[in-house]
C-alpha cells in the first residue's frame, strides 16, 4: 500500500455566494495519477486550487504531504506540492531563461525545457512563444519545482489544453513519469481519453463528487452521457 | 544569466558625474566658488535629489511589481497626494509646532502616505489591478483638493503647500532641514531592494507566487509601507512629483530586462539620476525664471515615456 500524500473529506467551498464545491472527499497516493474531469464550471478548477492551499476560506479536512495547506507557510508548502494553473500569465514579458530563474531550481527547469522542447529557444520571450509553448513552459516551472518527485503532490490544471499532439504526449508521459518516481499526482482534464489511462478518474458535477474509482468503472458510457449530456 | 554588475558601474559612475555637474551649475555661473562656498550651497539641494529620486524610481518599481501593472505609480496612485495631505492637515493644525520639531513633517507625510495606501488597499480589496488604479486615481484627486483647500483657508500655509503641489521644494533644502528625509528615503531604497524575488514571481500572479512558495499577502503589505515610507521621505525634500516612479522602472526594464533582481538597482539609479538632471536643468537654463524639479521632469519625461510607451510589446 503507497502512502497516501493528499485528503481531503468533506471539502466545501464558496465563491461569490454559489457553492464551488460541496462535500468532496478524496485521496491520492505516492505512485498515482488521478485524473478529475467534468463539464466545465463543475469545480475542477476549484479542487485543485484548494489542494494547493489557494483557497484559506475552503471547508473540510485536507492534508497534504502531513500537513493542512490551508495553515502552512507557502516557502514550506512549495517543498510539498508544485501547482500549474490552467491559464499561466506575467506581467513582465520574461525570457525563458529568466522565467527559468524563478523555478526553484534554475538546472531543472532546463531539464524540463529541453524535456518538452523549448531547448533552442532559451533567449526567446514569453510574447514570442506560441500559446502552446508558453503553456509547456509555466509546466516547466511546476514540474522543475518537483525536484526528485519522490513524497511530492503534483496538481495540474488542464496541463495539455492548447499543446499540439505531440507536446501533449510529452505531457502526459512526464506526468505518469513523475507519478512512477513517487509523486502523487492530481490533473484536471477534458481529455477523457487520456483520463483512462490514469490509475483512478474522479467525475465532478456541480461541485459534488459523484464518481471515483478506476477508469473502467467510474467512467462508463451513461455516466459520460450523465454528465455532459453527450453519447 | 547575463551580469550587470559592470553596467551597473557605469551607471553609478555617470551619476557621479552628473552630481560633479550639478554642484557645479546654478544661477551664480560654472564653477564651486573661489572656497567652494557654492559647493556646499549646492551640496544640499544635490544630495536631496539624488535620494528623494533614488526612492521614487524603487517605490515606483515596487508599486509597479505588486499591482502587476506598469502604469501603477506613487504619484497615481494616491500615496503622493497622502503625504501632502498629511503635511497641510499638520500645517493647519500646527505650525508652530511643526517648525519646532524636525521629525514633525516626515512623519505627518509617512501617515497621510500610509493612510491613503490603507484606504486604496481596502477599496480595491479583491478587484483587478486596473479597478485598483482607478482607486487610486480617484483618491489622488480627493487628496489634492483637500491639500488645496487647506492652502485657500489657511493662509500661512498656503505658499509652501502650492510650492509642495507643484514640486518646487528642493530649492529650500538645507542640511539641517533635509538629513532626516534622506535618510528615510536611502532607507526606504535599501528595504526595497530586498522585494526583488517575491516581485519575480508576483509577476506569474498571486496563484503561482504562491504556489513557488512567495507570502504573498506579506510582500503587498511590505511594498504598501515601503513605498509610503518612500514617497513621504521624497516628497518632503521635493513636494510632489509624479513622474520619476513612473519613468526609472520603464528605462531600467529596457535596459536590463524585467526581473526586478536585475531591474530594481537601475530603476533606484536612473530616478536618482533624472530628478537631479530635471533640477539642474530647471534651475541653470533660465536661472532668473527657475522651473520645478516636477515640470522639469514631466517635460523631460512624458515625450521619454510616450516613446517607450508606443514601442513596448504587448
Amino acid at each position: 500500500m503507497s502512502e497516501v500524500l493528499l485528503t481531503a473529506l468533506r471539502l466545501s467551498v464558496d465563491l461569490a455566494g454559489r457553492t464551488a464545491l460541496d462535500g468532496v472527499a478524496l485521496t491520492v497516493s505516492a505512485g498515482e495519477v488521478v485524473a478529475v474531469v467534468g463539464a466545465n464550471g463543475a469545480g475542477k478548477t476549484t479542487l485543485l486550487r484548494a489542494c494547493a492551499g489557494l483557497l484559506p476560506e475552503a471547508t473540510g479536512d485536507l492534508i497534504l504531504g502531513g500537513v493542512d495547506p490551508r495553515q502552512t507557510a507557502p516557502e514550506k508548502l512549495a517543498r510539498l506540492r508544485a501547482y500549474a494553473p490552467q491559464h499561466p500569465t506575467s506581467a513582465w514579458d520574461y525570457t525563458l531563461a529568466e522565467l527559468g530563474t524563478l523555478a526553484s531550481s534554475a538546472d531543472e527547469f532546463r531539464y524540463w525545457q529541453e524535456r518538452f522542447g523549448l531547448g533552442e529557444l532559451t533567449a526567446r520571450k514569453l510574447s514570442e512563444l506560441s500559446g502552446g509553448e508558453r503553456k509547456v513552459a509555466h509546466l516547466s516551472l511546476a514540474f522543475s519545482a518537483l525536484g526528485d518527485a519522490y513524497g511530492k503532490v503534483l496538481l495540474l490544471d488542464e496541463p495539455t489544453t492548447a499543446l499540439d499532439l505531440c507536446r501533449a504526449e510529452l505531457v502526459g508521459r512526464a506526468i505518469h513519469a513523475s507519478a512512477q518516481a513517487g509523486a502523487a499526482v492530481l490533473v484536471c482534464t477534458h481529455d477523457l481519453a487520456w483520463a483512462r489511462t490514469c490509475e483512478r478518474v474522479l467525475v465532478l458535477s456541480e461541485g459534488r463528487l459523484v464518481s471515483d474509482g478506476p477508469p473502467s468503472t467510474a467512467l462508463t458510457a451513461e455516466l459520460v452521457r450523465a454528465t455532459w449530456g453527450v453519447a | 544569466m547575463k551580469c550587470h554588475v559592470g553596467t551597473l558601474a557605469l551607471a553609478a559612475l555617470l551619476l557621479a558625474l552628473l552630481a560633479l555637474a550639478a554642484l557645479a551649475c546654478g544661477s551664480a555661473g560654472f564653477g564651486w566658488g573661489t572656497n567652494g562656498e557654492l559647493l556646499m550651497l549646492r551640496l544640499p539641494r544635490v544630495l536631496a535629489a539624488l535620494a528623494a529620486g533614488l526612492a521614487l524610481g524603487l517605490g515606483g518599481a515596487n508599486q509597479q511589481g505588486v499591482f502587476r501593472n506598469p502604469l501603477a505609480d506613487p504619484g497615481l496612485t494616491g500615496v503622493f497626494g497622502g503625504a501632502l495631505l498629511g503635511i497641510a492637515l499638520l500645517l493647519a493644525g500646527a505650525t508652530e509646532f511643526t517648525w519646532n520639531h524636525r521629525w514633525a513633517l516626515p512623519t505627518a507625510a509617512f501617515g497621510g502616505a500610509l493612510a491613503t495606501s490603507a484606504v486604496l488597499v481596502w477599496l480595491g480589496r479583491g478587484r483587478s489591478t486596473t479597478k485598483l488604479l482607478l482607486t487610486g486615481l480617484g483618491l489622488n484627486a480627493f487628496t489634492a483638493a483637500g491639500t488645496l483647500l487647506i492652502a485657500a483657508r489657511f493662509p500661512e500655509a498656503r505658499d509652501i503647500l502650492i510650492n509642495g503641489a507643484a514640486g518646487d521644494w528642493l530649492g529650500t533644502a538645507t542640511l539641517e532641514l533635509a538629513w532626516l528625509p534622506i535618510l528615510g528615503c536611502v532607507l526606504a531604497a535599501l528595504l526595497l531592494l530586498t522585494q526583488a524575488s517575491a516581485l519575480d514571481r508576483l509577476a506569474l500572479g498571486e496563484d503561482m507566487a504562491f504556489c513557488l512558495g512567495t507570502d504573498v499577502a506579506q510582500t503587498r503589505r511590505q511594498g504598501v509601507l515601503l513605498t509610503a515610507l518612500a514617497a513621504a521621505a521624497a516628497i518632503c525634500l521635493v513636494g510632489q512629483v509624479a513622474f520619476i516612479g513612473l519613468l526609472a522602472p520603464h528605462l531600467a526594464r529596457a535596459l536590463v530586462g524585467p526581473r526586478h533582481r536585475a531591474m530594481l538597482p537601475f530603476a533606484g539609479l536612473l530616478g536618482a539620476g533624472l530628478l537631479l538632471l530635471a533640477d539642474t536643468l530647471g534651475r541653470s537654463l533660465w536661472p532668473q525664471t527657475p522651473i520645478s524639479a516636477a515640470a522639469m521632469t514631466a517635460l523631460l519625461g512624458a515625450p521619454a515615456f510616450v516613446w517607450i510607451a508606443s514601442r513596448r510589446h504587448e
